[in-house]
């Protein structure tokens, strides 16, 4: 909410400067996002008196005139304005000023005659809504003087919290300052000047949805002329954030920005027979509003009606048939109570929200209806002429009591940690007009509010009872009060202290193993990325959720697709459900910007939906890509790029730093985004499953990557999601040496090298501790599709040093299973 | 032989020796002199072979002389030996000198993503004051996100979350981290001392300081007795631990349905210190997070009668913490994954 300083002043002292105002204000909850210097954009405007106003010598349409701007020589200024004559005072922007919307001023040549400068209009500056004539300054304004010294104001910018409706206004944001420096607030006088018409034989209002419209309060207003609003007025409107539009439409504005009370003024011509219905629009009914948008209009669409049709949507937009134009000379003034909800959803269906709409959506005080309709009518009548007919049409004048809030003053200070007496708590509350009286015995304390509502005996405890303003719908639990004594005493009230009360019992933190794994993949050379969850449908398409086996205690990835429905961009409109869609996007943006080699990572959700029960579930995966050098180019080696046997490392350097087994591949030859011929499931124990592969060359092509290959993984892993890490059992390392040896085993080429591991491990005894891949070699005098395979096996026993001999029966047995299970023998 | 010829014999190997020791210029040289006189066949035991010749008398005689003899090779050599080793030493120290100035070989270490890591470094703040962590769901439903947190359907605190719906009936994506207070309060008895960490989802144009996804960091303390004095020194401590021991903070109203009453916790700008300057709005302080006294109806829908249970709530975003604390200018940078930008972190 903007507020021009001067137009509050009308209601309340400000003797503070801006800036303390600012900071009080915020201190107090009315945090004030700016302090606007009002009339910074009229840099080198300076007040002028015209001597002369003569024909231009060349245009008829222009004027030539001599204005004297304080300096000694008088400027010689062209203007095209027709509403001038000398001894006026007038706005002149010299050479070099700068006006709002960042427009130079300069010494022209216009018609053969040069212009020392321009006369500006009220629109040129920002200050009135005119744009034809130029803006003639008081008398008494001082030749010379820049304008802003005339003019210049000072602007606050409040942001106003939704449970504040009653502040979005002048009078509502005097309070608060009363409240900070006890000056008191001047409420504005409402009564109009009543003629001795009748508004009987004017106008009805019939409601017949009162809970929808619990009040009406209209006003009739006859002989008015319309035109511009007082300079002053539109002056004030402008730097509130309004346009300027006409008397009679600007008077509605300026009760709502002034009141809070928002203001509708109809054509009365436009309503026949002058009677006004509040009901629910009908099947098929359409209304063109004043937005010039023709409408269907909705059932649940509460409506302000005239026997033939709609006039308007209640609260949210008037219709353009009733509009008020420069032809109105009776005007209609509506000032009524709306139910939020229907109004905020009214709004949200038309997609309407206006300042009227914000303001009826938090809640109406119920006296404003009346106040506003009496303040709208006698400014119409001072600013635009006219004659208020007698009275008013009030469809419900009673005024509810005022609501009582009983509170404990030892419980706000329970609260608050604070120990304020219950003289000082009364008093605070007091600056704020909330009275307060001690509470009759049996009083009973609302604790909360609906829709959970508890109300407790006082038990006992000392128990006062709070008038809570009209206008402060806002107060309606103890814990409200609470807040209320504190913001007025200020914060700082409020001691910090450490807590002393009992500690909860110890719990694991469930995010312990993804970060024992983000630490291993980052020493690893991985870089952690995090990216969005919500992606493009394509992405989802191509990136599927993967059908690897289950992990225990991890979600299972599945289930459709779930779609945001109202998405910023399609871009950012589905949830994923595999991380490397995303992966890919940061490497092809970090390659796109010369990168070389990216290594990255990201632990994340993918997310499902089920139709059958509408449930939806998430799970966590871990992924990681690959590309370009592996290890950092340097003058000291030679560059290698990463490969399959990098990714299958970083999950074998997991797999040992999470206590797993180590991991085993099977060849995964069907998924399209991955490589057929290097692409595996990985395994590692019951702990660790997912899938390890170059990707798909076309998939390369297809998200138009710059790179030869890269390397991606995806693996649930168990514990990712909440679980700890296990411990080790630890092992007495054996006192005896290990022996080893080693085995080249030729098999067909396309026998795996891990079931040939597999094989060796089955067959090795229980002597044998470990065997290792050492070399893959092809070639003469091997056949061509064969290949032998080196591993060093290592022997050892617990209890005595192995001799060679201990080793022939293993390495027997070895052979045996090998020649049996896969076709293998030994080179010699 | 006679004892004067296998003497002068021994006497002109041992000048031979000691000639050709002092002549080496080596320890190959020396060692390949040493076999050649001292070893079992070298020349000293040839000369030697020559004693059973001799009458016994005189054999003992021409011992002490080859002892001698040994003896003065054998320190000749070591003498020379010790002199030829430095020399070679010097020369191979000399010979394997590189240019220590040039770069190592470097080893490739990833960074840690800004946001996760500040998610972290809050967790650890707080659990020195036995704040534990829980996570709850992102697809959350609307009566956990809004209504149980005293934001009912078409009430005005609405417009504060631009909210993100999906299409599974009831659902939508959580627009903060504040529903998991009533997750952990209906899984747990006080004392309650919550951290809830997680991603969240706005309808929010993305621009330097509005993105549609970012991170929460949601904490939740409830007992008896828990009062916003307790708020206030936890948040102090807060502040002072992530952004120095000096720094001053403060608490002002402000305003979230499900607490009551509602501050903004304000840190003393960390640019200009407080007084003034264009990046804390010339107010010399920085709104660091949401916070308040858990309002009573959020207490009931978690369980918990709000006549005996009291506490707070509050809510930073850690990815702002981060921007506070490094000078980052731009939230959008958080999700690009520009390595240029995440290779700052450690
Ligand atoms: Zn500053």
């Amino acid at each position: 909410m903007r507020v021009p300083l001067s137009w509050l002043r009308d209601y309340v002292d400000v003797q503070l400067a801006p800036e303390q105002l600012a900071e009080r204000l915020t201190l107090l909850g009315m945090e004030v996002r700016t302090v606007e210097a009002w009339g910074a954009g009229w840099e080198g405007v300076v007040v002028g008196q015209l001597l002369a106003v003569e024909r231009h010598p060349r245009a008829d349409r222009l004027s030539l005139t001599r204005v004297d701007v304080g300096s000694g020589e008088p400027l010689e200024i062209v203007c095209g304005a027709t509403n001038i004559a000398a001894g006026q005072r007038v706005p002149v922007a010299l050479p070099g000023a700068v006006l709002p919307g960042n427009r130079r001023i300069e010494r022209t040549e216009k018609m053969g005659v040069v212009s020392n400068g321009m006369l500006c209009s009220g629109d040129e500056l920002d200050l009135t809504g005119d744009a034809d004539g130029i803006l003639i300054l008081p008398v008494e304004a001082r030749i010379g003087a820049p304008l802003a010294e005339l003019y210049g104001d000072t602007v606050l910018d409040v942001d106003v919290k939704p449970n504040r409706g009653d502040a979005l206004c002048m009078i509502g944001l005097a309070r608060e300052v009363s409240a900070v420096t006890g000056a008191p607030v001047r409420f504005p006088a409402t009564d109009p000047p009543e003629s001795t018409d009748r508004i009987e034989d004017h106008l009805q209002v019939e409601v017949e949805e009162p809970v929808l419209c619990p009040r009406f309060v209209g006003r009739w207003v006859s002989g008015v002329q319309i035109g511009p609003a007082p300079e002053r007025i539109q002056r004030r409107l402008i730097a509130a954030g309004q346009r300027p539009v006409s008397n009679v439409v600007d008077v509605s504005n300026y009760v709502m920005l002034e009141l809070g009370k928002p203001i509708h003024t109809f054509d009365a011509a436009a309503v026949r027979g002058g009677r006004i219905i509040v009901r629910l629009a009908r099947a098929g009914e359409r209304l063109e509003t004043l937005d010039h948008v023709i409408r269907e209009l909705e059932p649940e669409t509460l409506l302000i009606a005239d026997p033939s049709g709609p006039l308007g949507i209640a609260g949210v937009m008037g219709g353009a048939t009733s509009e008020i134009s420069d032809a109105t000379t009776g005007v209609i003034v509506e000032s009524a109570i709306f139910d939020p909800v229907s109004i905020r959803r009214t709004a949200f269906r038309y997609a309407l929200r206006s300042e009227a709409s914000l303001r009826f959506e938090k809640g109406q005080e119920h006296r404003l209806a009346r106040l506003g309709a009496d303040r709208t009518a006698r400014l119409i009548a001072e600013w635009a002429g006219g004659r208020v007919a007698t009275g008013v049409v009030d469809t419900n004048p009673t005024e509810p009591a005022p609501a009582r809030l009983a509170f404990r003053p030892a419980r706000v200070n329970r609260l608050l940690g604070v120990e304020l007496p219950t003289a000082e708590q009364r008093d605070l509350l007091a600056r704020v007009g909330v009275p307060t009286d001690v509470a009759p015995a049996g009083t009973r304390i609302a604790v909360s509010s609906e829709p959970m509502p508890l109300e407790v005996e006082a038990g006992g405890a000392e128990t006062l009872i709070a008038t809570i303003p009209s206008w402060r719908r806002d107060l309606a639990i103890e814990a409200d009060v609470a807040e209320e004594v504190v913001r007025v005493r200020g914060y700082d009230v409020v001691p910090a202290i450490l807590p002393h009360t009992p500690m909860p019992h110890y719990r694991h933190s469930p995010l312990r193993l993804r970060h024992m794994v983000r630490e291993t993949l980052a020493g690893a050379g991985l870089t952690e990325a995090v990216t969005f969850a919500l992606v493009s449908p394509t992405l989802v398409e191509r990136f599927g959720p993967s059908d690897d086996p289950p992990v225990p205690g991890e979600g299972e990835a599945g289930g459709r697709p779930v779609t945001v429905t109202n998405p910023l961009s399609s871009q950012h409109s589905v949830m994923r459900q595999s991380l490397l869609g995303s992966l890919l996007e940061v490497v092809s943006t970090n390659l796109r910007q010369d990168r070389l080699d990216v290594a990255i990572f990201e632990i994340g959700k993918g997310y499902g939906a089920t139709d059958e029960d509408d449930s939806t579930h998430e799970w966590w995966r871990l992924a990681f890509a690959l590309t370009g050098a592996a290890e950092i180019p340097a003058w000291n080696r030679p560059p290698r790029p990463y490969d399959l046997d990098d990714a299958k490392g970083v999950i074998e350097l997991l797999a040992r730093r999470l206590g797993l087994p180590g991991p085993n591949y099977v060849a995964l030859t069907d998924d399209p985004r991955l490589h057929p011929g290097r692409a595996a499931r990985v395994t590692a124990g019951d702990g660790l499953a997912g899938r390890v592969g170059s990707l798909h060359p076309g998939l390369l092509d297809d998200l138009e990557l710059r790179a030869a290959d890269v390397v991606v993984a995806e693996l649930a892993i168990a514990g990712l999601s909440g679980g700890q890490p296990s411990s080790p059992r630890s092992v007495t390392p054996s006192r005896h040496p290990a022996v080893d040896r080693d085995l080249a085993v030729i098999v067909a080429d396309s026998r795996p090298a891990a079931e040939v591991e597999a094989t060796i491990r089955r067959h090795g005894g229980p002597l044998l501790r470990s065997v290792v891949l050492f070399d893959i070699y092809r070639g003469r005098p091997l056949g061509d599709r064969e290949k032998s395979l080196a591993f060093r096996l290592a022997f050892q026993a617990e209890d005595r040093t192995l001799t060679e001999n201990d080793l022939d029966g293993a390495i027997e047995a070895v052979t045996r299973g090998l020649a049996a299970d896969v076709g293998g023998h030994l080179r010699t | 032989m006679d004892l004067a010829d296998l003497t002068r014999e021994l006497e002109t190997l041992r000048a031979d020796a000691l000639a050709a020791i002092a002549g080496a210029p080596d320890s190959a040289t020396l060692e390949a002199l040493e076999l050649d006189v001292l070893g079992k066949k070298g020349r000293l035991t040839t000369v030697l072979r020559g004693i059973g010749a001799l009458p016994p008398d005189d054999r003992p005689k021409v011992g002490a002389v080859a002892n001698a003899v040994r003896g003065a090779i054998e320190s000749a050599l070591a003498e020379r030996g010790a002199e030829v080793r430095s020399t070679e030493l010097a020369a191979r120290l000399a010979a394997e000198a590189v240019d220590v100035t040039t770069p190592g070989r470097p080893v490739r270490r990833g960074t840690l993503h800004p946001s996760i890591e500040a998610m972290r470094e809050i967790a650890e703040i707080f659990e020195q004051f036995g704040f534990v962590t829980y996570e709850s769901p992102e697809i959350e439903d609307d009566r956990t996100n809004f209504q149980m947190l005293n934001i009912p359907p078409d009430h005005p605190a609405r417009d504060l979350w631009d909210t993100l719906y999906v299409d599974v009936e009831g659902k939508l994506l959580r627009t903060h981290t504040s529903p998991g207070q009533i997750r952990v309060m209906q899984a747990e008895r006080p004392p309650i001392r919550a951290l809830l960490p997680g991603r969240c989802f706005r309808y929010e144009a993305v621009d330097a300081s509005h993105a549609s996804e970012f991170f929460q960091v949601e904490g939740l303390m409830i007992d008896e007795g828990t009062t916003m004095a307790d708020l206030k020194g936890l948040l102090d401590q807060f502040a002072k631990a992530m952004f120095g021991a000096d720094k001053r903070t403060r608490f002002r109203p402000g305003y979230y349905p499900f607490t009551e009453p509602s501050v903004a916790f304000d840190v003393e700008c960390l640019v200009c210190g407080g007084s003034g300057c264009p990046a804390c709005g010339r107010s010399g302080w920085m709104t660091i997070l949401g916070a308040g006294m858990v309002h009573p109806v959020v207490l009931q829908y978690g369980g918990l009668d709000p006549e005996r249970y009291q506490g707070f709530a509050f809510g930073m975003g850690p990815e702002r913490i981060k921007m506070l604390k490094h000078g980052i200018t731009d939230l959008r940078l958080f999700l690009e994954n520009d390595l240029r930008f995440l290779e700052q972190f450690r």
